[in-house]
């Protein structure tokens, strides 16, 4: 099993919802937060205001899912998570050894 | 399970509708196994008495409910015997698994416990004798009830300090989606802390409405536990449906409305109390302090509007008020009280409920002022509010609002019932109010907000269809009516957007900015958005949240085109031809909600503080003020509210306005003595705020002064100006409840009358704000 964690746009996080139900993952952690990458610490000018960039908004959402589907939904949230302008995002993948459904004491992927 | 649980469960099982009848009889079922094991343990052998405390000890046994029982021994006991005893009592009970609390004690003992902790107290003061010696009981009682009453001034404070942390953690009863029916604010702790302080002789508790809350709140909890099989106190919403069905109540939504409604009489109750146990202790060390004086000199009985005073801590009628001919007077009396932190008395609230004369449509504008005022007073507008409340004074005023009174929200993010959650954005907006140009309508606008919330369709949309017409019964006018029409249907555009749109394309951006079309309704509509998402709940006023939120606005405040030009105000001619003559003369002009007075003077630095100030020391509220010259002469024009009673002549203006200008009347020290009088409690009002406005006017700089309202306001900000050798060449002046938003157009008088450099504008800032911090201005 695989843990997944995207850190994106906050307004990206409905598309991302849908498209991830449409390749049948129902269940997802979204949490507030914060931070910067490659685009810290410099000043957005628009349209003639300048704007100071300190730690910018953003939702980490995060998945579990089977092995064999990490891929596939890793895709799906890059797509839905792109606009191809700077603060994007990042998504990553780790190994998860294990997995237990509280309510029913189900475990591996029987629980996701 | 044993022969008691087995009969216990039995008569549960049995309930069909949970009732003081059935708290009764599960009460003699328990008294009489307890007496069954109490004559079988021996309790007569040591001379002892089983008693009963606590909520037991009341007789308010609910199906979950633990036993607090006290096993009162004489000191000359055995105690290897009060050993056995207590044993041969307890096991029985622990068998059973019944919960109990225990102890066993002496009537010295239990006292000293009483005097350590104070819930021993409360609980004690409720003692009952289930079997023994009924004596020892009453010796414990009276002298428990002695101790608490001889030291009620020291341990009430304690107990307020434990009040105040259990609602910081369990919220208020009648505004709560899941409320714990024992813990929140206004639940079932709170009726036995009442009668603690009843106890103590302190304060007065009044008791209208408080027996039969009592009664629903504890066969709403019967009926929790029947349901839940536990003995949780709170009614989260999966019980709720069951529960109403078991109480006969037709849907959940109607539960939650009644148990609101128990609730808010409940916590109004407590409320009041607390606040006059706050009082009487101040005035009782008023009377130490004063031990010489007669009875009468410590009476403080001010007068505080039109109708109103203070008597005793509280805001009363004064003997000649008539509410049947005055239909202002409940809303005057309720901003008066909020803004100067009182509680209206509950007989006052009754008559204004009782007598009141219906509010004429529209509103005069001292109505529509004075709610403005009551929201503006924040937080000690709630009390105020919740007193009205009582008696649903408000949604006789606006009939629309008993729709959402205590509606319940089916919504996870909501904290408050449907009523309570406008009124809190409301008190959040009273933060805001130096944000925004109209105060008045971002406060009216909260309030509102959510009012076509439980019509069965979409909130927003009914939301609009309603508001014209209220907006236009409060007396607003035209365009201030499409203003609040358009926060109704722009509420949750902000949010909305902030969170699901790129805030980075142009076309969001301009989505926006077409909506809202100037930075003045985009200031109301995020200061909305704040105060909307604060009183809904945590889930959507994180920082991180409101932050998506002003990053928007700052990016459409970027798009929207300049502030528009502010042309130097101009008066009606016919104003401008009084005194043309030259000399001070003064003209009321009473027109048909607002009496207005024309003063033209010889211009001079100062005039426009000196009339301001005459006017203040004539008790005269300035609504409006529109100033321009005109050769060498100052025409302005004063919209005014008497604060007591009739108008004073306009020939004593003109008279005390020469003397202030000759120097030969300092009315400082008398406008500061009164204000004294009236900002005595401590508020905390957001501080003044200053705009500089760039570039609206050709002819001189405009400085915006948002601040609270307060007697002689504008005299102390004129003389400011003045003083740092500015001239105020015009002023438009506007007072919306009590909150002012004052606009001066200014000129350097040492550059030869031209705009204000950045050095004299931040000279004028610092000098009006030192004045009003000198002059101990509310902030």
């Amino acid at each position: 099993m695989k843990l997944i964690t995207a850190i994106v746009k906050p307004f990206k996080l409905e598309d991302i919802k849908v498209a991830l139900e449409g390749c049948g993952i129902h269940g997802m952690t979204v949490s507030e937060a914060s931070g910067y990458g490659r685009q810290r610490g410099h000043t957005e000018v628009y349209r003639g205001a300048e704007y100071t960039v300190d730690l910018v908004p953003k939702v980490r959402i995060e998945v579990l899912v089977d092995d064999a589907d990490a891929d596939s939904v890793v895709t799906t949230i890059v797509d839905a998570a792109n606009t191809g302008r700077i603060g994007d995002g990042k998504v990553w993948v780790v190994p998860v050894d294990s997995v237990v459904r509280v309510r029913t004491g189900e475990r591996g992927s029987e629980a996701l | 399970m044993g022969e008691f649980s087995k009969s216990r469960s039995e008569f549960l099982a049995q309930i069909t509708r949970p009732s003081a009848a059935c708290r009764a009889e599960l009460l003699t079922l328990t008294d009489n196994w307890i007496t069954k094991l109490a004559i079988e343990a021996g309790v007569d052998q040591i001379n002892g008495a089983l008693v009963a405390v606590g909520g037991y000890g009341r007789g308010e046994l609910s199906p979950g409910s633990d036993l607090d029982l006290l096993l009162l021994v004489p000191p000359s006991a055995n105690p290897d015997l009060i050993s056995v005893v207590a044993d041969k009592l307890w096991y029985p009970i622990w068998d059973e698994a019944i919960k109990l609390d225990h102890s066993v004690r002496t009537v010295a003992q239990a006292r000293t416990m009483a005097a350590e902790d104070l819930k021993v107290a409360l609980g004690l003061l409720d003692a009952r004798t289930v079997y023994g010696d009924d004596s020892l009981r009453e010796n414990l009682s009276a002298q428990v009830l002695a101790d608490w009453s001889s030291t009620g001034e020291k341990r009430l404070p304690e107990l307020r300090s434990y009040v105040q942390d259990r609602m910081a953690r369990n919220g208020e009863l009648a505004h709560l989606l899941e409320p714990d029916l024992k813990e929140s604010f206004g639940g079932l702790r709170d009726i036995g802390i009442l009668s603690g302080i009843a106890a103590t002789g302190i304060a007065e508790v009044d008791q209208t409405g408080l027996a039969q809350a009592h009664q629903f709140l504890l066969d709403v909890r019967d009926a929790l536990h029947l349901v839940t099989k536990r003995a949780t106190d709170r009614l989260a919403l999966q019980e709720q449906q069951e529960v109403a069905q078991l109480l006969g109540i037709e849907s959940d939504d109607a539960l939650l409305r009644a148990v609101s409604s128990a609730g808010r009489t409940v916590s109004y109750i407590s409320d009041l109390t607390w606040h006059r146990v706050k009082h009487q202790g101040v005035k009782s060390r008023k009377r130490i302090l004063r031990r010489k004086v007669t009875e009468s000199q410590i009476s403080d009985e001010t007068p505080l509007a039109f109708g109103v005073i203070v008597l005793d801590g509280e805001v009363v009628l004064s003997e000649t008020a008539q509410p049947s001919e005055d239909p202002i007077l409940v809303l005057r009396a309720a901003a008066a009280a909020a803004q100067n932190g009182l509680r209206l008395h509950p007989d006052t609230v009754k008559t204004l409920a009782i007598e009141s004369a219906i509010m004429p449509e529209p509103w005069p504008l001292e109505a529509r002022e004075a709610l403005v005022s009551l929201l503006g007073a924040g937080q000690l507008a709630l009390p105020v509010w919740e007193a009205l409340d009582q008696y649903e004074i408000f949604s006789k005023l606006v009939p629309e609002w008993a729709v959402v009174r205590a509606a319940p929200q089916h919504n996870p993010l909501h904290t408050f019932t449907v009523d309570r959650h406008q009124v809190e954005a409301a008190i959040n907006s009273s933060t805001m109010t130096r944000r925004v140009a109209r105060p008045d309508l971002l406060l009216v606008g909260s309030l509102f907000h959510d009012i076509g919330k439980c019509r069965n369709r979409d909130h927003t949309e009914v939301g609009v269809e309603l508001m014209p017409a209220i907006a236009r019964r409060l007396g607003f006018n035209e365009k201030d009516t499409e203003i609040l029409v358009k926060m109704v249907q722009y509420h949750l555009l902000l949010p909305d957007v902030a969170t699901k749109r790129d805030p980075e394309d142009d076309a969001t951006v301009e989505y926006v900015a077409d909506i809202v079309q100037d930075h003045d309704f985009l200031e109301m509509l995020h200061a909305l958005s704040e105060a909307d998402s604060r009183a809904t709940g945590p889930a959507v006023s994180s920082e991180w949240r409101l932050s998506l939120i002003s990053d928007l606005v700052s990016r459409v405040h970027a798009v929207l085109a300049g502030d528009e030009v502010l042309p130097l105000p101009e008066l009606d001619p016919k104003r401008l031809e009084v005194g043309a003559d030259g000399d001070i003369e003064v003209v009321l002009d009473p027109i048909s909600s607002l009496p207005t007075i024309t003063i033209s003077a010889p211009d001079a630095t100062g005039l426009l503080a000196a009339c301001a100030g005459v006017l203040a020391l004539h008790r005269l509220s300035v609504r409006t003020a529109t100033t321009q010259t005109v050769g060498n002469r100052a025409v302005s024009v004063w919209g005014v509210t008497p604060q007591f009673g009739d108008m004073p002549s306009t020939q004593e203006i003109a008279r005390d306005l020469r003397l202030i200008l000759s120097g030969q009347l300092d009315i400082s020290a008398r406008l500061v003595r009164r204000r004294e009088d009236m900002f005595g409690i401590g508020f905390n009002y957001p501080p003044a705020r200053i705009l500089v406005l760039e570039d609206v006017s050709v002819r001189a700089t405009v400085l915006e002064l948002r601040a609270h309202d307060f007697p002689g306001l504008l005299r102390i900000v004129a003389q400011a100006i003045s003083a740092v050798e500015v001239d105020i060449i015009a002023a438009r002046v506007a007072t919306l409840g009590s909150e002012a938003v004052d606009v001066f157009y200014v000129i350097d008088k040492s550059a030869g009358g031209a705009h204000l450099s950045p050095d004299r504008t931040s000279q004028v800032r610092t000098s009006i704000l030192q004045a009003l911090d000198l002059n101990n201005a509310p902030d």
